[in-house]
This record gives structure tokens, C-alpha cells and sequence, in this order.
């Protein structure tokens, strides 16, 4: 795990970290990925991957409106709002 | 009233020894009488006793009137839930999580929301925002995680009964450093609806309690299915309360092999004085080997934080949660909102999800990971054509002292999940049982069941209590007063 690899997946999770911050994570990713690299050593070869222990298919429901409006709720938990809307900074210039 | 079971409490209100106003404030008083144990993050005074006096005691309901306190991922209209981060300090949600409507339903009382790992990421508690939960039975030392606080608030006999979540066994591992029962379900039987998400095809509520008698009994009302989660299964509650006497000796007990070089000769001893417990009650106890096993903390620590950095991309400082006040754009606000409110392990497990997640890396990762649960998996399968139950270990040590643990290597602190973490990726029901002590601090052995098989375990553990005193024992306390 180089410093350039840090460096992409931080901001592909939009997080950063301090330079100190950054060299202890590079120690703290390289120990967890060789703890993972253990896995290279089985055969997977014919495996289905099991992406869930539940292997049913997802149980639909009539598309009803079935709750009050709850805008204002929602909203009252924003950091900030204006009238109907979450307000962030500017994106257009 | 402290330290008594969900059970005992019940008797005592249908004969009028107590009243549920009286029950409430003796909870209310434990909570304050031991803040140093840090197990609250949220304490709801007023809430409780309005409910205490309002609510009508029904004796045919076994947690009418019962005081509980709910793991702080928990939603609850109005009442701060915060995952222990600071990203959502001060949250206060719209919506009521399932689980605990349903405990509502059947007159809980919830007398507050329990410190916890942040975002439930952590063995020991000391992930939290909030700070380390002591345990009870020794200042200092962790309470086991993620669900610390809740095993905390059980153990001191605040409250009979706390929600957990397990997600690699949160819920079991706190339950045996606590010395007390804790049940995580099969994956789908307990409602992840307002319970705010770690790794979703792992994370699965559940309840941590003084006995498996009490497990079934909130087992009972935690369960059902609801069409809000679309992982719920579509089954009714589970009646495992109804059928806890039932024993049936010829029940196998396996014991994997795997796992027979894992602990410590105290420890060991510990386990084999369980297994010779339920040699004594009838069991048959059978070598069994799950080839596998011992590849599940790898296969863990990259389905986990895959499913965690994509569940935790929702806090972007926009709709709810902190956000950072030095932003000049858009893409700013992303990135310091959740750099400033993440602390360093979860953002440890966003960045190993992210990275195992990303172009030239997902087949060496993440497919492979599932792969390998998959055969982790049929082992299982394999395994319970030889035995009814499988019987390991909860963790390999006992409770140990704050920061000595994972401070320099993560990995260090991942292996106290080794006994647990292969149920959750397998989906299947276990339990962690109250053992023999080693060196004055609790331990305690795990029961694992074929899937849907909640009620073996339960009334398995429940014979192992009524020939055996461990799970009665309660920690002194006094350091905390």
C-alpha cells in the first residue's frame, strides 16, 4: 500500500487525513491486507460467490402510499434548509 | 430488584410486590448510582416514567412493564441515536426502529441507549465517540464489543435486558466477557428497519439477557416479518419461549476440530469443563471439522468494510449529521463533514472496503471473499448432517484491560472474533452461554444451529443453566458506586 494508493481510495471514500495520518494508515491497510491475502491460498475455482446467507428472492409489496408526508421531519434534521430544500454550497458557477 | 432476570421481575409485578412506576425508578436510580461504568450514551428520564405510570401491567405478557435499554443504532423517534459517532451526535430520527416498536408493543419500558462501538466497528467499546464502557466485573477492562454498553448495563443489573446487534459477534462475544447470555439470530428473523447499517448481509439484532429463558422470551417479541425490510423473512414470531423446557437428549454436540489449538490452557480447561456439563446432561459429543473456519476473519474483513463503505457514503453532511463548518464547495463539505466525524477505524474499514472494492481489485477481493463464504458455508451444511449443534468457544480470552489490545496492530483485536464470526457469514443462529471463570473474570461457550433453529439452542443453553451457576453470578460493583 503506497502513499499514491492512500492517497486515491481517500478520496474515492471523500475522506482525507493529515500527513501523520496518512503514514499510519499505509501501515494500518498493509497489515489488514496481508492479514486478507491469506484468501489467495484456497481454491475458489467453480465457487458461485454468496452474496447474501439469505437466497431468497426479495418479497415485494403493492407500491402504496401508505404514510403522511413527513417533508418537514426530514428536514427539521438538516444542517440547513431553505423552504422545501436541503441547502448545500453553491455547484454552479 | 438489581440484578434480578426478566423472568423474576415479571413475578414480582403479577404479585404486586413491586409496581412498574417502582421497577422504573430502581432502573433509573442503578443508572445514575453507576454513570462511571460509561454504558449510556442517552438516559430518558421523563420518557420512561410517563410510560412506567401510564402503562397498564398485563400478567400474561412475560416483558410488560419491563425496563430495557436499546443499543444506540437503534432508532427511536425523537430520542438521540447516535452510533456512538460524532457524525451523529445530537441526531434525533423520525422514525422508530421495528425492533424496538415491537418491544414497545409488548410494553417495554425503554429506560435508555447504550455506548457502543462507533457504527458497531470494534471488540472491545473503545471505538466510541462517547468513550470506553468499564466492565463491571473489573474497572479498566473492556465489556467486550460492539454491543459494550449494552452487555454493561445488563451485567450491573440496571436493566434485565438490552437490545445488541452482532454483526461478527457483537452481540455473543460482550455477552461472555459479561458473563451473561446473548442470542444472535438467524440472519432475516429479526427486522433491520431503522437499525442503522454496518455490513447488511451480516448485521442481525438481537437480545443479551441474564438467561437463555430470558433470550426466548424477548426472542419472541423481537421477531416477525416486515415488509419494510426487504431481508425479513416471511415467517411469524418465533414461539421459543413456549418451548424452552423441552430436552431432548439425544442431541450431538460437535466439537471443531479446528478450533482444538485456539485458547489458552485456562481457557481450555474452562470449555472442557462445558463439554463435560453436557456429557453429563445426555449429550453425545462428536469431532466435527470445518476445513475452512479458520479462513472466516479474512473473508470478514473484506465483505464488512465492503458493505460498510458503501453504507456509510450516506453521511455526506447534507440531510442529517454533522457538517463541517470550514466548506467551500460541494465537494469539500463531503470530505471534511465525514473526515471530521468518522473516527479512525471506521474510517480504517471505508478505506479497506473502498480499496477491495475497486476497479483491478473486486474478483481478488471481494468475489473471492464470497467464494469463500460459500464454502464456509456448505462446511456447515456438511457438519450438521453429523450434529445437531455445533459447540466452540466464544473468545479466546477473557475481558483485558483498556488500549492493550489493537492500539499497534488492528489485526490483533479482529481475532476476538474467530469463534463467532463464521455464524454471521453463514447466516445461522448461536448463542453465547455463561461458563466457568477463568482467573475471576467471565468466559463462555457458543452453541451454533442450522438455520431457523433458534429454539435448539435456546433450550439446549437453557438445560446447561438449570444444572449449572455461572450465569448467576453478578459482578460486586463497588468500584462503580
Amino acid at each position: 500500500m503506497d502513499k499514491e494508493t492512500v492517497r486515491t481510495i481517500c478520496y474515492l471514500s471523500r475522506l482525507s487525513l493529515s500527513e501523520d495520518g496518512a503514514k499510519n494508515m499505509e501501515t494500518d491497510l498493509d497489515t489488514i491486507l496481508s492479514m486478507i491475502d491469506q484468501l489467495q491460498e484456497i481454491d475458489t475455482s467453480n465457487i458461485e460467490p454468496m452474496f447474501s446467507p439469505l437466497e431468497q428472492t426479495a418479497i415485494i409489496h403493492d407500491d402504496e402510499v401508505n404514510s403522511d408526508n413527513q417533508k418537514d421531519a426530514y428536514l427539521d434534521q438538516a444542517p440547513e434548509s431553505d423552504s422545501n430544500f436541503f441547502r448545500v454550497p453553491k455547484v454552479v458557477e | 430488584m438489581q440484578h434480578k432476570t426478566v423472568s423474576e421481575l415479571h413475578d414480582l409485578l403479577v404479585s404486586k410486590t413491586i409496581t412498574p412506576t417502582e421497577l422504573v425508578n430502581e432502573s433509573l436510580k442503578l443508572a445514575k448510582k453507576y454513570s462511571s461504568l460509561n454504558c449510556f450514551n442517552f438516559i430518558d428520564e421523563e420518557r420512561a416514567l410517563t410510560k412506567a405510570k401510564t402503562s397498564l401491567f398485563d400478567p400474561s405478557n412475560p416483558l410488560s412493564c419491563i425496563p430495557v435499554a436499546h443499543k444506540d443504532l437503534f432508532c427511536i423517534k425523537g430520542m438521540q441515536t447516535t452510533c456512538s459517532s460524532k457524525i451523529l451526535d445530537g441526531y434525533l430520527p423520525p422514525f422508530t426502529a421495528t425492533v424496538v416498536q415491537n418491544l414497545d408493543k409488548v410494553g417495554c419500558i425503554t429506560i435508555a441507549k447504550t455506548n457502543m462501538d462507533e457504527f458497531a466497528m470494534g471488540s472491545s467499546n473503545e471505538t466510541s465517540y462517547f468513550g470506553n464502557v468499564h466492565n463491571p466485573w473489573l474497572k479498566n477492562h473492556v465489556p467486550g464489543g460492539s454491543s459494550g454498553g449494552a452487555a454493561a448495563s445488563v451485567s450491573s443489573g440496571i436493566v434485565p435486558l438490552a437490545t445488541g446487534t452482532d454483526t461478527g459477534g457483537s452481540i455473543r462475544q460482550p455477552a461472555a466477557l459479561c458473563n451473561l447470555t446473548g442470542l444472535k439470530p438467524t440472519y432475516g428473523r429479526i427486522s433491520r428497519w431503522g437499525m442503522i447499517a454496518f455490513a447488511s448481509s451480516l448485521d442481525q439484532a438481537g437480545p443479551i439477557a441474564h438467561t437463555a429463558k430470558d433470550c426466548a422470551i424477548a426472542l419472541d417479541a423481537m421477531t416477525g416479518h416486515d415488509c419494510k425490510d426487504t431481508t425479513s423473512l416471511a415467517m411469524g414470531p418465533t414461539k421459543a419461549f413456549n418451548s424452552i423446557e423441552v430436552f431432548s437428549k439425544d442431541k450431538t454436540l460437535g466439537i471443531v476440530k479446528e478450533f482444538s489449538d485456539q485458547l489458552s490452557h485456562d481457557m481450555e480447561k474452562a470449555f472442557q469443563e462445558s463439554i463435560n456439563t453436557y456429557k453429563q446432561l445426555g449429550y453425545k459429543i462428536k469431532e466435527i471439522s470445518l476445513p475452512n473456519i479458520k479462513y472466516s476473519v479474512p473473508t470478514y474483513y473484506v465483505i464488512a468494510p465492503a458493505e460498510c463503505s458503501s453504507n456509510l457514503s450516506r453521511f455526506d453532511g447534507v440531510r442529517f449529521g454533522l457538517r463541517s463548518k470550514d466548506v467551500k464547495n460541494l465537494e469539500e463539505l463531503y470530505i471534511n463533514s465525514r473526515s471530521e466525524g468518522f473516527g479512525n477505524e471506521v474510517k480504517r474499514r471505508i478505506l479497506i472496503g473502498t480499496y477491495v472494492l475497486s476497479a483491478g481489485y473486486y474478483d481478488a477481493y471481494y468475489k473471492k471473499a464470497q467464494q469463500v463464504r460459500r464454502l464456509i458455508t456448505s462446511e456447515f451444511k456438511n457438519a450438521f448432517e453429523q450434529c445437531d449443534l455445533i459447540l466452540t468457544p466464544t473468545s479466546p480470552g477473557t475481558a483485558f484491560a483498556f488500549d492493550s489490545k489493537g492500539s499497534k496492530d488492528p489485526t490483533e483485536l479482529y481475532l476476538e472474533d474467530l469463534f463467532t464470526i463464521a455464524a454471521n457469514l453463514a447466516g445461522i443462529p448461536a448463542i453465547s452461554v455463561p461458563q466457568k471463570f477463568v482467573n475471576g473474570l467471565p468466559s463462555g461457550h457458543q452453541l451454533i444451529a442450522p438455520h431457523l433453529h433458534e429454539e435448539s439452542i435456546l433450550q439446549t443453553a437453557h438445560h446447561f443453566q438449570l444444572n449449572t451457576d455461572w450465569h448467576l453470578r453478578t459482578p460486586q460493583m463497588e468500584e462503580f458506586a
